[in-house]
């Protein structure tokens, strides 16, 4: 009987999902998605089963993943939980692209569940947290003891666009306000650390052609598990916005927009953020004419002695690709049996890394240690 | 109890600044609005009351305007509520004053101006800062020249601690800086680009400024009034500091100034609608103060020669009224036309406006009473 994987979420990141589940994967795909008549011509071009599953309702994402050996969940991480508990009922392995720091520490809870159950759950498997952990992971095994994890992601974007969004962003505008908004945690000597949000924002100079940009920390998954997996003794997380968008988000947090205030307008109550966050989603969308983009998502993993640059490299494509790509893969090995541990595990604890880099490489993501490609 | 006058739109900030400087004077105000909460503070005066009103309901204003026995209502609701505010004092036999319509409300405003004449009644449109001291400043200077040929007019301010405050009506500013504005170009009413960039330019009290060209009714009014002096240029230019232009460009560009309702939780919100109460939370900071300059540059002749008359009117926050910041000249300007409504110091019936009616000796004197300060060619004159 052939394996089957689920997609539940079929947004930005679950249709790159998707794509690359059709293009190299043998077996039987089921999407999962609210709005079921939205997908369907999607899921006739990629020969995909369509199922009905909302995130809010747990009963429905019981029926809908029966027989399905993998689930990825491609909705948004508030809904993690959820989706993990609903595993546990409908006995089937779990897939997510992160949980914002947070969701992840709540997640590692259900690791004794999942065990018990036979189950394999496989938390923030995108590209950062993901590919990041991985490398930190194949770093650490060149250092003997760690001592600092520092993760930075820069991008430069040489596109030609027909359209422009007022606020364009590579991923999630619900996860970039979060992020924005809720302390970063930093881990220091040993003691994880909440900074201010949209600090340590410094000129970092990446290689070309990404080359001088200013990450910021920002609340990350990574910092709830690499400090304890690979026993580091500082991490830290930083990410890079251009000016621009990040005077925007920051001009809107002042004012209030981003907050969970109740705002009351005449006899109704709304939640701050809520609002603001279905107002720009009616913001026009960013139509592409041609996709040029280059990222470079850089760990540098060190001792007193000795220093490891590890670098994953999207270039001229569409980056949001090394978000998708990841789980795709993962998926596939667990329903190909290729990886058989039960558990909750963040991807740094289970993940084959050559193996994951060599299917990295055939799509086009080339991973660099000290600036020597090796996959 | 009989009032002197009634404030509709008492609730909001300049409704609430028009009625207190009336209640200040010690005339009685019947206070008008939705939200008996936003004017508690002048529920204090003993010569206030409230009465809910809503201005979509024409006669029941009109009903309750009838029996608070004014002779004049202070209109300082939403623009978009000026038509209906004006049809209910057609019905119940009120003067009646606004703070302006804008351009596309104004042209529709004086529509009713015949209405307006056959009770006797006046109907003064734009009585605020601007329009409203720049058009009585207009027509000083304008009755200084033989000829006009340019004006150019506009506001420009600033605050001494640099944090975001909304400045005025979110629901103007929308408007102003989405609109594309009427210039009079070479004696033609012309459209030009919305919120185009104008240039630097130094102001009384606040220095440089960036300047963009919005919509505005004094360059209707100002071709009504001036046109047979041979005006052939008006030009509106508003002057935001960076702070706050930055702000409000960011927000109106990313939709939050947006009338289009979208549904939250099966309720339909207008974006604006919350925006406004969002900007409305953001304190002022301690000892925040602000600074503005309401001015026109009237360029013409007289006795054959070009002369160019500089007229400025200079407003900082003022002492008991600090909440409102520089916003005190838009509601106190209206408050002191009512005053000389009442007092039989503006005459004219029908549609006018303050370029017209209003004699700007006493008005200047009344401003000086209130701290703002009136310049001509650098020189103070009140």
């Amino acid at each position: 009987m052939k394996a089957k994987i689920g997609i539940l979420g079929l947004g930005s990141m679950g249709k790159i999902i998707a794509k690359d589940l059709a293009e190299t994967f043998n077996g039987k795909i089921i999407y999962l998605a609210r709005d079921v008549n939205s997908i369907k011509e999607l899921a006739k071009k990629n020969n995909a089963e369509t199922r009905y599953a909302d995130v809010s309702k747990p009963k429905t994402l019981v029926k809908a993943f029966k027989d399905i050996d993998v689930v990825i969940h491609a909705v948004h991480h508030e809904f993690n939980l959820n989706v993990m508990k609903a595993c546990l009922k409908s006995k089937t392995n779990y897939i997510d692209l992160g949980g914002l720091y947070h969701y992840t520490k709540k997640q590692l809870k259900l690791n004794n569940q999942f065990k018990k159950a036979n189950l394999t759950a496989i938390i923030g498997m995108g590209a950062s947290p993901g590919i990041t952990n991985v490398m930190a992971k194949y770093a650490s095994g060149f250092l003997g003891k760690i001592e600092d994890i520092e993760i930075k992601i820069g991008y430069k974007d040489f596109s030609t666009y027909n359209q422009i969004s007022p606020l364009s962003a590579s991923y999630s505008i619900q996860t970039i306000l979060e992020e924005f908004s809720w302390k970063p945690a930093v881990f220091v000597n040993g003691k994880i650390k909440f900074v201010e949000p949209i600090s340590g924002r410094e000129e970092y100079k990446f290689p070309e052609p990404v080359g001088m940009q200013k990450p910021q920390y920002t609340i990350h998954s990574e910092i709830a598990t690499l400090p304890y997996t690979l026993k580091a003794k500082n991490v830290s997380f930083k990410i890079a916005f251009d000016d621009e968008f990040v005077d925007k988000i920051k001009m809107l947090k002042e004012m209030g927009f981003v907050s969970d205030e109740i705002i009351e307008v005449g006899e109704n109550k709304f939640n701050a953020k809520d609002v603001s966050l279905e107002i720009l989603k009616k913001l026009p969308k960013t139509i592409p004419e041609k996709i040029n983009q280059y990222e470079i998502i850089r760990v540098i993993v060190s001792n007193k002695n000795k220093k490891i640059i590890m670098d994953a490299k999207i270039f001229g494509e569409e980056i949001d690709k090394d978000t998708g790509v990841p789980p795709s893969i993962i998926s596939q090995m667990i329903a190909n049996g290729k990886i058989t541990s039960k558990g909750v595990f963040p991807p740094e604890s289970i993940i084959p890394e050559e193996y994951f880099f060599r299917e990295l490489a055939k799509r086009r993501i080339y991973i660099y240690k000290n600036n020597n490609r090796i996959n | 109890m009989k009032f002197d006058f009634v404030v509709l739109g008492a609730t909001g900030e300049e409704g609430n600044i028009a009625s207190k400087d009336l209640l200040e004077s010690e005339y009685s105000v019947l206070l008008c609005g939705r939200n008996k909460s936003r004017v508690k503070n002048l529920l204090e005066y003993k010569k206030a009351k409230f009465a809910y009103v809503d201005l979509n309901d024409i006669k029941k204003t009109a009903s309750i305007l009838k029996s608070s026995g004014a002779k004049i209502a202070v209109n300082c609701a939403e623009l978009k509520m000026n038509l209906n505010a004006m049809k209910s004092c057609l019905i119940s036999g009120l003067h009646y004053l606004d703070l302006g319509g804008l351009q596309e409300m104004t042209i529709q405003q004086y529509k009713l101006d015949k209405d307006f004449k056959k009770k006797k009644l006046t109907a003064l449109l734009g009585c605020g800062s601007t329009p409203g001291i720049s058009n009585v400043m207009a027509s000083y200077a304008v009755d200084k020249l033989d000829s006009v040929e340019h004006i150019e007019v506009g506001f420009a301010w600033d605050s001494n601690i640099k944090k975001f405050i909304l400045p005025y009506s979110i629901e103007s500013i929308a408007h102003e800086l989405t609109t594309d504005p009427i210039i009079l170009d070479n004696g033609k009413f012309k459209k030009a680009k919305a919120c185009a960039f104008e240039g630097e330019l130094k102001f009384k009290g606040v220095e440089k400024q960036n300047t963009y060209c919005i919509v505005h009714s004094e360059v209707f009014t100002f071709k009504k009034y001036f046109g047979k002096k041979g005006l052939k240029f008006v030009h509106y230019k508003a002057g935001f500091p960076e702070h706050s232009f930055r702000g409000l460009d960011i927000i109106i560009k990313l939709g939050f100034g947006s009338k289009e309702p979208i549904k939250i939780n099966e309720i339909n919100l207008r974006p604006i609608d919350f925006t406004r109460e969002v900007l409305k939370k953001i304190p002022r900071p301690k000892n925040y103060r602000e600074t503005e300059d309401v001015w026109i540059k009237a360029y013409g002749e007289k006795k054959g020669k070009p002369k160019k008359i500089e007229m400025d009117c200079v407003v900082k926050t003022l002492k008991g009224w600090e909440k409102f910041g520089s916003n005190i000249n838009t509601g106190m300007s209206i408050s002191i036309m009512a005053q000389m409504l009442n007092k039989n110091l503006i005459k004219k019936t029908g549609i006018t406006a303050p370029e017209e009616a209003v004699p700007p000796t006493p008005f200047f004197k009344e401003l000086k009473k209130r701290r703002m300060k009136i310049y001509e060619d650098n020189k103070k004159i009140n």
